[in-house]
């Protein structure tokens, strides 16, 4: 097992708990947490990917910086819509969010 | 502009082509608060018009070829449109008509329209229907002249339900104006006929080519119907003939202009201006001369009894129109222009006068006019009375020598019905006109109306010699010139066979067998019997309506059935009516209505209904969990994965 590998593996852990986090957490700010945690797990194979693989190395660098810059915007749109939500139900959890419901 | 400077026959022709539109524009844009300037722009532009159609037929009187200016307008492949001007002696001769009759219409106008609070619209109106009609006149090609003929039609919608807010004008417009349409896609199949048939649309090449017999007959046979179907539905010929009688609804002056020599001179002209082409088919001569007399015959039998005194005019218009498609059917092309030139000014002579009567004494009932004192404006009366005689073929007028060369031209068949319709109408004719003229004049139950109204009546004398003002004069000086032109045209009968025939391109043999059999000792009974006949008509009109003691009531009278049935018009309209009602309404618009309702709005309203169906089922699969959506998410992406990498 190659170096290339572990890190590939191991961004897939971090890809795949972040996504079992949000499918299953019913806390909208532990399933922003899990959004992060796929964020960076993706990130990883980016810098292992430029690591090791890519002929021009500052690239997946840049896309990684890119990422992050997007995650905390992200971030700040998805707690201030957890906040209203809060404001509104007084309660963070999504089960109480169903109003589209058919 | 120079190459305009440098040509002044093109110079002038495009006067004629332009001024009067540029007068409507403006008119329309910028004077339709001032009245007076209205009027002066508009009648110095048709004055402009007037000066350079007789300047043209000044200088082109002995050119031996047709002047032509035309460029291409639609090339495409072998198919030639072009557009221009076309002056030869047909249409400089139709340019002066027009020219002349609009002029002294919009004069006149003056007096009859004073006042008016649609003043400057009328004259624009009327700057628009002497475009029209001038450029239609010189048009080189068929779709040029398809194109002012709408627009000649439009202008006359327009000027028919010029009082826009009576209702039965509206109507009557808007009947003038389908019921023209109807002829005129008739036209339209004809030109595109002659376009598949020969591929050139030009006039010159179309009567050259039908005269060669480098058509196939047959394409020049149902172009050639097709065609006439536009100068039934324009010059008021059966079976649509009802729309002219109800286009009295206008202005008096519009329907001088309308009969005389604008609308419905233009079926006649565009016949006449094909007339070598329609000369290469004995099949739709055969049908145009029956048309023609049917609604000459038809039209004079209405005539003898209506009492509107437009009417009268009206179903005089029809029944000489068909008096000029028959001399044109029987093959007669210098009669049947010929009695359109005289026409023109002898049906605008009458129209006027009646304006004046109408315009004094606001009736159009000739009986009211006769008991208000309509022989007291001495002007109109004498004109009218000129018209009448020229109209009913007496001798030193006009119409004498017009209806002579029809009636020449007919003898010369080898069928005389058609001679005999000619003599018929002729009598009828000369009955309707004096029968008008006698009842103005010796107006009945004068005993107690004039009794009550002497008073008045001097009064209103007084009152008029008052008022016999620039209005009155306005309308005096175009009437009077009218019948001077009346008296005198005829005399002129030489000079313009001359002039038309002389070295036209395409002389007839038609036309020479009936001047040939003219000349004859024949020549002198049929001349004799025509104007015996006329003045027999005369007379009859004199027994039953003029002399002490007549009724005024017409022998028709005593056949009540047949007093409604002509004064039904034959009952042309109920026809009409009953087809609409049961044939488009009934059928056409039923079935329409029908598959609208049932089909396409059933079709629309099914597709609603689905969708909305479909969206209330699929709803249920909405839970509102952001979660489950994105569970569909990832295995809806993750197939998409496996799809692409397996």
């Amino acid at each position: 097992m190659n170096s290339l590998s572990v890190y590939l593996v191991l961004g897939a852990v971090l890809f795949s708990l972040g996504l079992f986090g949000v499918i299953l957490r019913r806390n909208l700010i532990g399933m922003l947490i899990s959004i992060e945690l796929m964020l960076n797990g993706a990130n990883l194979n980016f810098m292992a990917f430029n690591r090791f693989l890519a002929p021009e190395p500052a690239v997946g660098q840049i896309v990684t910086l890119f990422v992050m810059g997007i995650a905390a915007a992200e971030a700040a749109i998805g707690l201030s819509i957890i906040l209203a939500l809060f404001r509104r139900l007084h309660s963070i959890n999504v089960e109480q969010a169903r109003r589209l419901e058919g | 502009m120079m190459w305009l400077a440098k040509d002044p026959v093109l110079l002038a022709a495009s006067a004629c082509a332009t001024l009067p539109f540029v007068s409507m524009v403006v008119i329309l844009i910028f004077t339709r608060r001032y009245r007076s300037m209205s009027a002066a722009i508009s009648i110095s532009a048709i004055a402009a018009c007037l000066l350079s159609a007789l300047y043209l037929l000044w200088t082109l009187r002995h050119a031996p070829e047709p002047v032509q200016y035309q460029w291409a307008w639609i090339v495409s492949n072998d198919m030639i449109i072009p557009f221009g001007f076309l002056l030869d002696r047909l249409s400089l001769l139709m340019l002066t008509i027009v020219a002349v009759i609009a002029f002294l219409v919009q004069v006149y106008s003056l007096g009859y329209m004073a006042g008016d609070p649609g003043f400057s619209r009328y004259y624009a109106f009327q700057s628009l229907f002497a475009w029209a009609m001038m450029t239609m006149v010189i048009a080189p090609g068929m779709l040029q002249l398809y194109i002012f003929w709408e627009l000649v039609g439009l202008a006359s919608y327009l000027l028919i339900g010029f009082y826009y807010e009576k209702w039965s004008a509206s109507q009557a417009g808007k009947k003038a104006f389908v019921m023209t349409r109807l002829g005129d896609i008739g036209f339209f199949l004809g030109i595109i006929a002659v376009l598949l048939g020969f591929g050139d649309l030009g006039i010159l090449s179309m009567n050259e080519a039908a005269q060669a017999h480098r058509i196939a007959p047959s394409v020049v046979t149902l172009s050639a119907l097709l065609i006439f179907c536009g100068v039934v539905g324009k010059s008021a010929q059966f079976p649509l003939l009802t729309w002219l009688p109800d286009a009295m609804e206008g202005p008096t002056p519009v329907s001088a202009l309308l009969h005389s020599a604008t609308m419905v001179a233009a079926g006649v002209y565009m016949m006449s201006r094909i007339f070598p082409f329609f000369a290469a088919s004995p099949d739709a001569m055969a049908v145009t001369l029956f048309i023609g007399t049917v609604t000459m015959l038809l039209a004079s039998t209405m005539a003898m009894v209506a009492y509107d005194i437009k009417q009268v005019w009206a179903y005089s218009t029809i029944s000489q129109l068909g008096f000029m498609v028959m001399a044109l059917g029987a093959g007669g092309y210098f009669a049947g222009v010929f009695h359109l030139t005289t026409h023109a000014g002898f049906k605008a002579l009458l129209f006027l006068c009646s304006g004046i009567f109408i315009h004094e004494y606001h009736t159009n009932d000739m009986r009211e006019i006769g008991r208000g004192g309509g022989r007291k404006l001495i002007i109109p009366m004498v004109c009218m009375t000129v018209g009448a005689l020229a109209l009913s073929g007496i001798f030193p007028l006009s119409g004498f020598f017009s209806k002579e060369a029809i009636m020449g031209v007919l003898a010369a068949k080898p069928n005389k019905v058609w001679l005999v319709a000619g003599l018929l109408g002729a009598l009828m004719t000369a009955y309707y006109s004096f029968r008008l003229i006698f009842m103005i004049l010796f107006p009945r139950q004068p005993a107690h109306h004039d009794a009550a109204h002497q008073g008045t009546g001097h009064d209103d004398h007084g009152h008029e010699a008052g008022h016999h003002g620039a209005t009155f004069w306005a309308m005096a000086w175009p009437v009077m010139i009218l019948a001077g032109i009346t008296l005198v045209l005829g005399f002129f009968h030489k000079d313009l066979e001359h002039f038309l025939l002389g070295a036209g391109p395409a002389v007839h043999e038609a036309e020479f067998h009936g001047e040939g059999a003219g000349h004859g000792l024949g020549h002198y009974v049929l001349l004799f019997s025509a104007v015996s006949l006329a003045l027999g008509g005369i007379v009859w009109a004199w027994l039953e309506f003029g002399r002490k003691g007549a009724a005024q009531e017409g022998f028709l009278r005593r056949y009540p059935k047949v007093e409604a049935l002509f004064a039904n018009r034959w009952y042309i309209d109920h026809a009409y009516r009953w087809l609409l009602d049961h044939l488009v309404y009934g059928g056409f618009t039923n079935l329409f209505t029908r598959n609208d309702r049932r089909v396409i709005d059933g079709a629309i309203d099914g597709i609603c209904r689905f969708t909305v169906g479909g969206g209330r089922v699929v709803s249920f699969l909405q839970s509102g969990m952001v979660q489950y959506n994105l569970v569909l998410m990832v295995a809806g992406v993750g197939a998409v994965i496996l799809f692409f990498v397996l």
